[in-house]
């Protein structure tokens, strides 16, 4: 809990916090200010507590909406009291002037209307605000998340929750508090209603217990069910966005019947949660909802034999029905508030539980900046593993000198890439060290090593925004001339230059509308344009073409002087590139050498590298057996 | 424990939420002192009955997506419903009426009779009030989820028949809101707001007539001050809100699309420390849906108090107008009782109204969403007289194919190939030359501008999608992997495979040694898009399931591009095996892959330069021979 608390505490200045730092450039004005502040840390505190700071920072405008609801609703309850003076004394009676009573009611009526405007207005917009603040809270809590947490939870989970949950919990903050005042409002008319007959406002309360009873019961009935109904909405949205993700393969595979089965199975299993929760719903509203006005016929039989024995006017029968008839509004409230607490509970609750997640890669307290590394890259006895998997690397011992080129080579899925994720610390190590220039990378700032290794990953991932945005991704702020000449290194310009719209050209979802090969190039061309210290190439040019593959080698052979370079690859043309190869086998460096060296030496890399040794027609031909 | 959830099975509840079932993950669900609560609910469930899907890509219902046709299918109930909301009002209106009895023929006639009379009717229309409400709420409900279901499906399987290119221009937050959050809107406008917007005008029309019928004179007088009043400002309010909430709508997409961008590019966010710029965008979109909201409370302020006020005023003029008659003895003192809770009961739907009206702004706007995206035609549709192509031989050919994804970019020019069946042929080019684009057509992803491509000399435009690529096998350049199984991701083609073969296809390509090392073999999860694998092994998975897919004719395109040499090897022998007899076009930048095909064609510039054996194009001397050569040099 105490780390929570000062993790939140970070939060919160971080989240103050806005100027571009030099490691993390921001390329777009803010045009907003951050929120004030985060949940509360402390799991144990009620969902509404934890919320408090964050109602809390708008607490001001909030405190004004409340005070002008208050004076709207008691001007509201006021009307049917004037009403029965009126009918009593001016009508009935006919000792007061009737003139006096339409102007109090007009009267009551327009602060009504004024005071109600300022309470809406700054309600909802205190609502909008917190709405804002939690939105932005869980986007900048889910940023720092590290890639174990993206192992683990689908998006669709997170987005239904940055969504629906958020929609949830800002609906009650509109309406909640509305219908607080509004019950709180009741109240005082329970006061005035007093003041004109006491045995009458016993007769009219009395149905109010059952109703007390009824929702408490309904609340308990319907929060499992409301739980049930998110999580269901949940599962729709996943198997939506699988299905609009994989569209190639659901396609292909003429999978669309398939899809289409669970799609609805899905949406028929919420379906029925939906009837239940309505037939819940329905066993207690009516009954909780017509209790007032069962008040309203005890009211008109008490209260009329009260009068007949000349204890009560007809002024008060008005003004006691007039009530009986407003205390509907919050009855019937009342229901769907419980409701809404319900639903707003097991949605703060599934954004409590994101916003809890910490992450497993983060700055130590007295971390410091890497500044001006040489690059020396060292892995020291490094062991580590995914998650409880069993460990990708144990024992892997790798000295990289700073400005050397080396290219690591190995079977598919044997922890290259691993490797890579480790020096650029996405994960951290379970055993051993990573240091870079011999500080250990648990030491230093995650976006000081960050902005020093660079690494164009082996899958190509780009975003739905123009060519030029997307090779300047790390440097927002980078000038054309930088982003063209990244583009020439990575030999992407020239087909740039030939699209409609060059470097404008906004690519499609994922950069789906390029070729494989040009998507890796821009990957390229955005890794350089960061130019790191350290670069790791995992497996770039597996998509192009040899040419092109040869023009990028002779590009980078001119870039990659000077700086530590890790190359990650399956082709001899690739690791051409380093000094020096290093061949993983089994979580290690099973071999250490130039290539000539371990062609010689080790019969595992030759086995990798198989296709160079006997593609002159090992597939018809068997290995000739050597004869003893 | 299973592991059956994910995209595939819909998941079990909450085994399914993180899609992965195991419970040491977090986001595994409900927590534990809701579990018990939970549990009892779900063990009530009956199993949902598996239904048969009804789809067909030719054959859907093209006319326009109206609220109208989307609820006819259902007007019996409907109209169920609609009578219990017109029963459900009126007794509810009966209260001031009896009110008004008990006032004037009761207390001041001095009758305890009618009193009880009185008292005795409102309790039994209560009671009655009650069992109607309570069959209303589930009538509507029952309809309601029906027709989500319906809706859901239907949105779903258009979005099916839809062509590839449609999916790569759209941003897929859009048509994922279209799918999550247009249908709730939707169901709200329904649940909420027709039954209301029926309950409301009835109660509306109701207390006209009862005012009326007490004293035509004063209510004509009253209403005459206040309806013109009502009328004006609710016009305003229509006007002024109506933009606004488009506004919402399109701000709240913009939040939900740069959210979702950022989650699946969260790794390369992360790599170029993006973090703080990403906060920043993301704070300006959602600040600006902020602002979006805060100009409908403006409206909402106005209008909301605004008619309240004119209710209040409303009753002040009729003290005024109405006490003055009384004074003159025109009216009973119950008479103007009554006229008051009448008026009172008279703004209280209307109250209702604005509220409701939010509900139906994001309704409409929604059916207006919706029936776009139903509109939307495939542009690579499958025929009305398609037939099924019958068992393929394996002869694929393009007949003078020209093709553009843009207008006027043609990226195949007049492309003439021919695949003898049981070849296996290999397309090489440079990078960006169109060598997938040919593939894509084979699997008529896209349709030829001009031109014609066939399988077994069978235009493919003329057969249905269905018989077409069950009978390929693709494999395309990014292998993409489900969130599920890793037996459902390999079974994807052929859900009914046995393990076995699954097991088989696995051994296969070479990943059986992975399988047996993961915890729950191919029952092992795998994370939406294979991220937890490595790049081969997403691959590998990839090769597998277009083998258990059993094709006829194989499509692969760069499928083994990531893999090291020696696996590549495998892969070949594995496919020397499988492709016995089959045709198989294979496109590949490492010439060694493409040298092993029985011929090879290059592709330049969206054009076929030559075609031949490997020896015949290196002995030609031509593009290919240039490629081998700088590749002989350094590989
Ligand atoms: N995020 C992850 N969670 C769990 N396991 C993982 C994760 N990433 C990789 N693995 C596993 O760790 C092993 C090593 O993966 P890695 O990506 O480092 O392989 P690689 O050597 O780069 O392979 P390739 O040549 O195919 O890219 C693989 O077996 C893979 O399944
Ligand atoms: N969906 C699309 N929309 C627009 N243009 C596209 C689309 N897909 C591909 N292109 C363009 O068409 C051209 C050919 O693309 P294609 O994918 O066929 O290339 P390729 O030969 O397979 O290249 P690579 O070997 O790099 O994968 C490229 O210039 C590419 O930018
Ligand atoms: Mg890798």
């Amino acid at each position: 809990m105490r780390s929570g608390l000062e993790r939140t505490l970070r939060d919160l200045e971080s989240l103050a916090d806005d100027p571009s730092h030099p490691l993390e450039p921001v390329g777009v004005e803010s045009r907003y200010d951050p929120p004030r502040s985060s949940i509360h840390p402390d799991r144990a505190l009620s969902w509404l507590r934890r919320l408090w700071p964050v109602v809390a920072g708008h607490r001001g405008i909030f405190a004004v909406a409340l005070l002008a609801s208050l004076a709207s609703l008691l001007c509201g309850v006021a009307v049917p009291r004037v009403m029965m003076a009126a009918i009593d004394d001016a009508l009935t009676t006919r000792t007061a002037p009737l003139e006096g009573f339409v102007i109090a009611i007009a009267l009551l009526g327009l602060i009504r209307g004024g005071a109600g405007f300022v309470s809406r207005f700054w309600l909802f917009r205190v609502a909008y605000a917190i709405e804002n603040d939690l939105r932005v809270t869980l986007y900048d809590h889910l940023s720092r998340m590290s890639f174990s947490f993206y192992d683990r939870v689908q998006s669709g989970q997170l987005i239904s929750r940055a969504n629906s949950d958020i929609r949830t919990v800002q609906m009650f903050l509109t309406f909640g508090p509305l219908i607080c005042l509004t019950i709180l409002s009741f109240l005082a008319a329970i006061g005035l209603m007093l003041s004109i007959s006491v045995p009458l406002t016993i007769v009219a309360i009395l149905p109010l217990p059952f109703v007390g009873v009824l929702g408490a019961r309904l609340g308990r009935l319907t929060f499992p069910i409301s739980w049930i109904v998110q999580s269901r909405m949940a599962d729709i949205a996943t198997t939506v966005e699988e299905n609009l993700s994989g569209v190639r393969v659901v396609k292909a595979f003429s999978a669309e019947r398939a899809q289409i089965h669970a799609i609805s199975k899905a949406a028929r299993r919420l379906q029925w949660i939906n009837v239940r929760q309505a037939e819940v719903q329905a066993a207690h509203a009516p009954v909780i909802e017509s209790m007032p006005r069962v008040g309203m016929a005890l009211v008109l039989l008490v209260g009329g034999w009260l009068t007949i024995e000349g204890r009560l006017t007809i002024g008060a029968i008005v003004a006691f029905t007039t009530y009986v008839v407003m205390l509907q509004a919050p009855f019937r409230m009342f229901g769907f508030f419980l409701m809404m607490v319900q639903r707003a509970a097991a949605s703060a609750l599934r954004i409590y539980e994101v916003l809890d997640e910490e992450p497993e890669v983060r700055d130590r307290g007295d971390a410091h900046d890497l500044t001006d590394p040489r690059g020396a890259v060292h892995f020291q006895n490094v062991t580590f593993g995914y998650g409880d998997a069993a460990p990708v690397l144990s024992g892997f011992d790798l000295d990289v000198p700073a400005g050397e080129t080396v290219a690591v080579v190995g079977r598919t899925g044997c922890g290259k890439s691993t490797v890579a994720r480790l020096l650029a610390r996405f994960y951290d190590v379970d055993g051993g060290a990573v240091r870079i220039d011999g500080e250990d990378v648990r030491d230093l700032t995650l976006a000081s090593v960050r902005a020093h290794v660079g690494i164009v990953p082996d899958e190509p991932f780009l975003f739905t925004t123009s060519i030029r945005n997307n090779i300047a991704y790390a440097q927002p702020d980078a000038s054309d001339e930088d982003v063209i000449a990244a583009a020439r290194a990575a030999g992407a310009s020239d087909f740039i230059d030939r699209l409609p719209e060059a470097y404008d050209t906004v690519v499609g979802e994922r950069g789906y509308d390029l070729s494989g090969g040009q998507r890796q190039r821009i990957s390229i061309a955005r890794s350089l344009l960061a130019n790191p210290r350290v670069l790791i190439l995992d497996d770039a040019t597996s998509a192009v073409d040899v040419h092109v593959e040869q023009s990028i080698h002779d590009a980078l052979e001119a870039l990659l002087e000077g700086r530590t370079t890790i190359v990650i690859a399956h082709r001899l043309s690739t690791i051409a590139l380093a000094d020096r190869v290093v061949l993983l086998d089994s979580g290690r460096v099973a071999a250490d050498g130039t290539h000539g060296e371990l062609m010689r030496s080790e019969p595992r890399y030759a086995e990798v590298l198989a296709h160079l040794e006997d593609d002159t027609g090992a597939r018809d031909a068997p290995a000739p057996e050597v004869a003893p | 424990m299973s592991f059956g959830g994910g995209a595939f099975a819909g998941g079990p509840v909450f085994g399914g939420l993180g899609g992965q079932g195991g419970q040491n993950l977090p986001f595994a669900g409900v927590p534990t002192e809701l579990q018990e609560r939970v549990d009892e609910i779900l063990a009530t469930e009956p199993d949902v009955a598996d239904e048969a899907v009804d789809f067909s890509q030719a054959e859907y219902d093209r006319r326009p997506f109206t609220l109208g046709r989307f609820l006819a299918p259902h007007w019996v109930a409907l109209l169920g419903a609609l009578g219990l909301v017109v029963l459900e009002t009126i007794t509810l209106q009966a209260g001031p009426l009896l009110t008004k009895i008990a006032i004037d023929s009761g207390i001041r006639a001095r009758s305890t009779q009618v009193l009880f009379a009185v008292a005795a009717s409102y309790v039994v229309l209560i009671g009655l009030s009650m069992l109607i409400s309570r069959a209303r709420i589930v009538v509507t409900a029952r309809v309601g989820a029906d027709l989500m279901v319906r809706l859901r499906v239907r949105i779903f399987a258009h979005l099916q028949r839809l062509s590839l290119g449609f999916f790569t221009e759209e941003k897929s937050g859009v048509l994922f809101s279209r799918q999550t959050s247009d249908p709730v809107s939707l169901a709200a406008l329904f649940q909420e707001g027709l039954v209301q917007l029926a309950v409301q005008a009835l109660t509306l029309m109701i207390v006209t007539g009862l005012l009326v019928a007490l004293n035509a004179w004063l209510a004509t007088i009253v209403l005459l001050a206040v309806v013109p009043a009502m009328l004006l400002m609710t016009l305003w309010f229509r006007s002024a809100s109506g933009p606004r909430y488009l506004d919402v709508r399109d701000r709240i997409a913009d939040v939900l699309s740069h959210l979702q961008e950022s989650l699946a590019g969260v790794r390369i966010v992360t790599a170029f420390n993006r973090r703080r710029h990403n906060v920043i965008e993301h704070r300006n979109v959602v600040g600006a849906y902020r602002e979006a909201n805060d100009a409908t409370a403006q409206v909402n302020a106005v209008y909301g108090p605004g008619s309240e006020m004119i209710g209040i005023l409303g009753q002040a003029l009729l003290f005024l107008i109405g006490g003055r008659m009384v004074l003159r003895g025109e009216l009973t003192v119950g008479d103007l009782a009554a006229f008051a809770l009448y008026l009172t009961a008279f703004f209280a739907p209307i109250q209702q109204l604005v509220q409701l009206y939010t509900v139906y702004q994001q309704g409409t706007a929604a059916v207006v969403k919706l029936r776009e995206l139903l509109a939307e035609g495939p542009t690579v549709g499958e025929r009305t007289a398609a037939h099924p192509l019958p068992s393929i031989e394996g002869e694929i050919a393009l007949e003078n194919v020209t093709f553009s994804y843009q207008p006027g970019t043609p990226v195949l020019r007049d492309v003439d190939l021919r695949v003898r069946p049981g070849e296996t042929f290999a397309l090489v080019g440079a990078t960006g030359s169109g060598t997938s684009t040919i593939a894509k057509l084979v699997a008529r992803f896209y349709d030829p501008d001009s031109g014609v491509v066939r399988i077994d000399g069978q235009d493919l435009r003329e057969v249905t999608f269905e018989s077409l690529r069950t009978q390929l096998g693709i494999v395309p350049q990014e292998p993409f992997l489900f969130a599920g199984s890793l037996r459902d991701n390999v079974a994807f083609a052929r859900p009914a495979a046995t393990d076995d073969e699954v097991l088989a296809a696995c051994d296969a390509v070479g990943i059986r040694e992975l399988v047996d090392r993961l915890p729950y073999g191919i029952h092992t999860p795998v994370h939406e898009r294979g991220v937890t694998l490595s790049a081969g092994e997403r691959q590998l998975l990839a090769l597998a399931r277009a083998f258990v897919a059993e094709p006829r004719v194989l499509v692969l395109d760069e499928a083994t591009s990531n893999l090291d040499l020696r696996t590549e090897a495998l892969i070949e022998h594995a496919l020397d095996v499988v492709l016995e007899g089959r045709t198989a076009l294979i496109i590949a930048h490492r010439l060694a892959t493409a040298r092993r095909a029985d011929r090879i064609a290059t592709v330049h510039d969206g054009q076929i330069v030559e075609i031949g054996t490997h020896e015949d194009l290196v002995a030609q001397g031509g593009r290919y021979a240039e490629m081998f050569a700088t590749w002989a040099r350094h590989y």
